[in-house]
């Protein structure tokens, strides 16, 4: 078996820390389970390649990369580029909520004065 | 005009030193249209002062854009009966004296959109160079996605017939209701046409179109016009 070099111990250390950090942040509910899944998945793999020296080369070796650190480097930033992409969407349905939202209250708000302005002193209220 | 078929919707935005001066002169002039002020998220006394004046506002609580805003108004005027709408600047920028010109050709049924356009006639009104090469090039985009030459594809100032209304409901640009709009509603087989009218200097306020958004406008446009051509139909759209 070959021996783990300090940096695969560093990068695992790091990706073993940042899992259970999401998790903890789930069990807080400071997290929801739908957006731990991307996080969850990209530190097991991170991990998986720190500590696998085999499964490392193997990959590295495969994609065509030059030094085994790039592989890890590669998947870290192939999930950021998820993570950022995936939020981006999330973030543009949040726009369309808000906007669907925002005119419906602005609707409420036109009915509630209208109805105010009809009625203005039947329960003691001010018009 | 005895029915008032038609309602003329005003998105503003911190428009309340422009507001009672064209809200009057509408009134004066366009006595046959119904009035809706669609507050976009000002932050001034925009909404007292259009209520001031007995005209309904609509406003919205964070300010979500100019088409979003007209969206709103669509909505207004399709449940309460209406069957054009009329886009008209809150800046006082539009005339409104060129309302009737504007609603006729879609009351007759000649268009389903009235385009006031600035460059059919000379006018008063100054176009930056910059802008006026982006009326250009997406004016091109306009003839080459549609087949039909419109020379003032960002002019605000459009009646809109009810079935467009409808159709709008369901998808229309937030921010710039341009070049995409008409591509995505000539697809659908609406008819357009331009029709002259008189652009005015700013009476007060902030344009809607600040320095961020015109470096972002061509961009957005161009991605949104080629979207515009690629997209089907939406569910809603189909059962509408």
């Amino acid at each position: 078996m070959e021996f783990l070099s300090r940096a695969q111990v560093v990068t695992a250390a790091c990706a073993i820390l940042l899992a259970l950090l999401v998790l903890d942040l789930v069990r807080r509910r400071r997290l929801s389970e739908e957006y731990s899944l991307l996080w969850v998945v990209s530190t097991v793999v991170v991990a998986v390649l720190g500590f696998s020296t085999p499964l490392l080369k193997a990959i590295t070796h495969a994609l065509g990369i030059l030094y085994e650190a790039s592989t890890v480097f590669f998947f870290g930033l192939a999930f950021a580029t998820a993570m950022l992409l995936f939020l981006s969407v999330k973030l543009s349905r949040l726009g369309l909520e808000n906007l669907t939202l925002t005119r419906e209250l602005a609707f409420l708000r036109h009915e509630i004065e209208s109805l105010r302005a009809e009625r203005p002193t039947s329960d003691g209220e001010n018009a | 005009m005895a029915v008032r078929d038609v309602l003329v919707i005003v998105p503003a935005l911190n428009e309340e030193e422009s507001l009672p001066a064209l809200l009057d002169e509408v009134r004066r002039v366009a006595p046959w249209a119904g009035l809706l002020v669609v507050d976009d998220g000002s932050l001034d006394r925009t909404s007292e002062v259009v209520r001031g004046r007995g005209v309904p506002v609509l406003r919205h609580a964070v300010n979500l854009g100019v088409g979003a805003a007209l969206q709103t108004g669509f909505r207004y005027a399709i449940e309460r009966g209406f069957s054009i709408g009329v886009q008209l600047d809150a800046d006082g920028q539009h005339d409104p004296g060129d309302l009737e010109a504007l609603v006729t050709p879609v009351r007759e049924g000649r268009c389903d959109v009235a385009i006031g356009s600035r460059y059919v006639t000379r006018t008063r009104y100054r176009t930056p160079v910059t802008r006026r090469l982006g009326m250009l090039l997406f004016s091109g985009v306009v003839r080459l996605a549609l087949g039909q030459r419109i020379t003032d594809t960002t002019s605000g100032y459009r009646a809109y017939g009810r079935r467009v209304m409808e159709v709008c409901q369901h998808d229309f640009p937030r921010d710039f209701p341009d070049a995409p709009l008409l591509i995505a509603l000539g697809r659908r087989g609406f008819r357009f046409l331009e029709v002259p009218v008189q652009m005015r200097e700013r009476e007060a306020g902030r344009s809607f179109y600040t320095l961020g958004k015109s470096l972002y406008y061509p961009y957005k446009n161009m991605l949104a016009s080629l979207m515009a051509l690629l997209r089907a139909p939406t569910d809603e759209e189909r059962r509408s």
